[in-house]
């Protein structure tokens, strides 16, 4: 068992890593030579100042906390703080990080830790029950935003066990494999499943590019469908 | 995924009719639609640039569903089929299906998602229950932009044939009639209609006015929705009082080979959009004009201000609205309005077309307050304005004419109706039509008009009858 940890720490979390990096760059390297080949030079004709000042609303959103979604938004809101904070800096994953990186982050305390693996699983829970309970949610969640949910709830709560032994029920080891395989499993889907708005929240955030409309497309659309001198 | 319409039909344990349209379809397609369909949308994927667009929502849509509290639509019905995200998905999940290699992969396992005549139907349905107002955009976390999304399902149907016919035969007569106009409005009915304007001008306001017509060389070409040289004269008058009381009315003129600034390419197809464009520009290009001046209409100003920079080519031009004209005046001194003649209760309604990207909100706010001493925002207001539910084309619909009333309008006959406004403002043909219908629906106390309309009751003509005289002549009209 204490080998299978030390392969899940070391060479399946760089692998892991690896394939959620690589993955990312090919997304944003398509979007980017997308975006150039098609655009152009019409993406100078973007309200560029108005889409980053969008985008940072985003980053405090409280003008976005309206009626009918106040609760499912302070969750996701509350939700994506932990989610974000603890697997970079708690001082166990700084470690690691160390390691596979080099890089030398700073680490938050175990008590704020504790606090934001918590206040994230709580989140989770809600997200699933609204996506279960409500028929508004329902009607457009598919089988993935269930699961990714349960996905992510997975490493938050062994990873909170297996800091806690007093509240673990399980054998140390099995948890630790636990929270280190489930945490590499989601790395690996992130890159094809909508945890790749990490990268792409930059790119849907830019459809004021997209009606930048390519001159003459409409008429050969015409043309390839209907033969020269289409009309209306 | 299966559709509404598809599970509805399931559960009737009926087969869904195919060719069934909520509004009028002239020559609407036959046979195979979904091979069509699908060819129509390859086409349109093969020579345009959506595609990273879509598979960037695909992979990343994170359907938390703010866009169903934030559409009116949804807001009304509470329908599953009206929430944006869902709408978008539909599309999402063909270009999914169809057009990626992950798509085919699923497909190959279980019972994915297949479009089918009903699904047909449904986009049909669904695509012209939006009015692609875009306020549900400001309300999504990814910024996903589901009136584009729209749009574009929309396009990918009118290339099968499936488009209402009333935005059809108007488009039809703008780029391929004789008059070049969607009201079919031939030159000689034009100059005629200036020529009545200029002796209303001189009933009203005392002042001799001929209307420049092809004049080139001038600084504005004029643009209006063609419409409103039949419906709205009041706001034409206004135009032109302020043309006239600004000292202008040597720098600009209307053209007789295009006046009409309506654009319905912009609600469903990118081929008509760059056509009418095209034309609007040549006209400019035709009179040696120096900039475009679009009248009061939301969709015509956007389609010009957005997409003249992009299909005008060599020959592009400034576009101003004329708010922002008047507005330039006002701040220089250049006319006056008089404060004491509108005492009645006034408030504006903000067209999407022109208010959700934050062009023009505070401009025709300030116009009103310099002269009225009533006004009253609805709220929310400017940026996140509650569409008035005849957006995206559906006002010139007339089969979904209970559909504006009791869905599309309801959020905003009941915004308008707690301001307790006398007065509404909408500076757009179509909200004024939709507007005007939803106050008869609803039996709102209250009148609908222009901004020009109220200016041209205040505004201050030197040498000539003053507002006071003006409105004293009217009272002894109406009595």
């Amino acid at each position: 068992m204490e080998k299978m940890i030390e392969l899940a720490r070391g060479p399946f979390f760089a692998f892991s890593i690896g394939v959620m990096l690589l993955g990312l760059l090919r997304l944003v390297f398509l979007q980017v030579y997308g975006l150039a080949r098609g655009k152009g030079g019409r993406l100078r004709n973007a309200p560029w100042r108005k889409i980053l000042g969008e985008a940072a609303t985003w980053a405090f959103p409280f003008p976005h906390f309206i009626k009918g979604t106040r609760l499912f938004s302070s969750a996701s809101f509350i939700f994506h703080i932990g989610v974000i904070v603890v697997p970079l800096l708690l001082d166990d994953h700084v470690v690691l990080w160390e390691r596979l990186l080099g890089a030398n982050l700073p680490s938050i305390g175990r008590g704020v830790a504790d606090v934001l693996t918590l206040t994230t699983l709580v989140c989770l829970l809600a997200l699933l029950a609204f996506r279960m309970f409500s028929a508004r949610h329902r009607a457009v969640s598919q089988p993935m935003d269930y699961w990714l949910l349960v996905l992510i709830i997975l490493p938050f709560g062994s990873g909170f066990m297996a800091a806690h032994p007093a509240w673990n029920p399980f054998s140390w080891n099995v948890v630790m494999l636990t929270h280190l395989l489930s945490a590499e499993f989601l790395f690996l889907l992130v890159p094809t499943t909508k945890l790749a708005h990490v990268v792409l929240f930059a790119f849907d955030r830019i459809s004021e590019i997209h009606w930048q409309l390519r001159p003459g497309a409409g008429a050969r659309i015409a043309e390839a469908l209907f033969g020269s001198g289409a009309k209306v | 995924m299966e559709t509404n319409a598809a599970r509805e039909n399931q559960d009737l344990g009926v087969t869904a009719a195919p060719h069934h349209y909520p509004y009028v379809v002239e020559d609407g397609p036959e046979g195979d639609r979904v091979g069509r369909f699908l060819e129509a949308f390859a086409a349109v994927l093969e020579f345009t640039d959506y595609k990273p667009l879509l598979a960037s929502y695909c992979t990343s849509s994170a359907k938390c569903n703010r866009c169903a509290v934030s559409c009116p639509v949804f807001l009304t019905t509470g329908s599953p089929r009206d929430i944006p995200c869902y709408r978008t998905n539909i599309l999402l999940e063909i270009y999914k299906r169809y057009f990626t290699i992950g798509g085919w992969m699923s497909s190959r396992f279980g019972n994915s998602f297949e479009l089918t005549e009903a699904v047909i139907d449904d986009i049909a349905d669904t695509f012209y229950r939006c009015t692609a107002c875009r306020r549900c955009t400001q309300e999504c976390p990814m910024g996903v932009d589901h009136g584009l999304i729209t749009r574009l399902g929309r396009y990918v149907l009118s290339l099968i044939g499936i488009v209402p016919k009333a935005l059809r035969v108007s488009v039809r007569e703008q780029l391929e009639g004789e008059t070049h106009n969607t009201s079919k409005v031939p030159k000689k009915a034009l100059v005629h209609t200036l020529e009545f304007l200029s002796e209303e001008m001189e009933d009203l306001l005392g002042v001799e006015l001929e209307f420049p017509v092809d004049k080139p060389d001038r600084e504005f070409v004029f643009f209006c929705a063609v419409s409103d040289y039949l419906m709205e004269p009041e706001t034409l008058m206004g135009n032109a009082a302020v043309l006239h009381a600004a000292g202008d009315w040597d720098r600009w003129t209307i053209g007789t080979g295009n006046y009409d600034g309506i654009n319905y390419g912009l609600f469903y197809s990118d081929w008509h959009l760059e056509s009418i464009i095209k034309q609007l520009t040549a006209e400019v290009t035709r009179l040696n004009g120096k900039q475009l001046l679009i009248g009061e209409c939301g969709h015509a100003s956007r389609s010009a201000r957005q997409f003249v920079p992009v299909f005008g080519g060599a020959d592009t031009y400034p576009v101003v609205n004329f708010m922002e004209y008047t507005l330039d005046c006002l701040r220089k001194g250049k006319i006056e309005l008089d404060p004491d003649i509108v005492t009645e209760r006034v408030t504006y309604h903000d067209p999407c077309n022109i208010s959700r990207s934050g062009w023009i909100v505070e401009q025709p706010r300030e116009i009103l307050r310099a002269f009225v001493k009533d006004f009253v925002d609805m709220t929310p207001r400017g940026t996140h304005n509650y569409c008035c539910g005849g957006g995206g084309g559906l006002v010139s619909v007339d089969e979904i004419h209970d559909f504006r009333m009791e869905v599309g309008g309801r959020v905003k006959a009941e915004q308008i109706r707690a301001t307790g406004a006398d007065i509404v403002i909408a500076p757009c043909a179509n909200c004024k039509k939709q507007l005007k219908e939803l106050v008869e629906h609803y039996e709102l106390p209250c009148r609908v008009m222009g901004l020009h309309d109220l200016i041209l009751k205040a505004i201050v003509i030197p040498g000539a009858k003053t507002p006071r005289e003006r409105q004293e002549e009217a009272e002894l009209l109406a009595m």
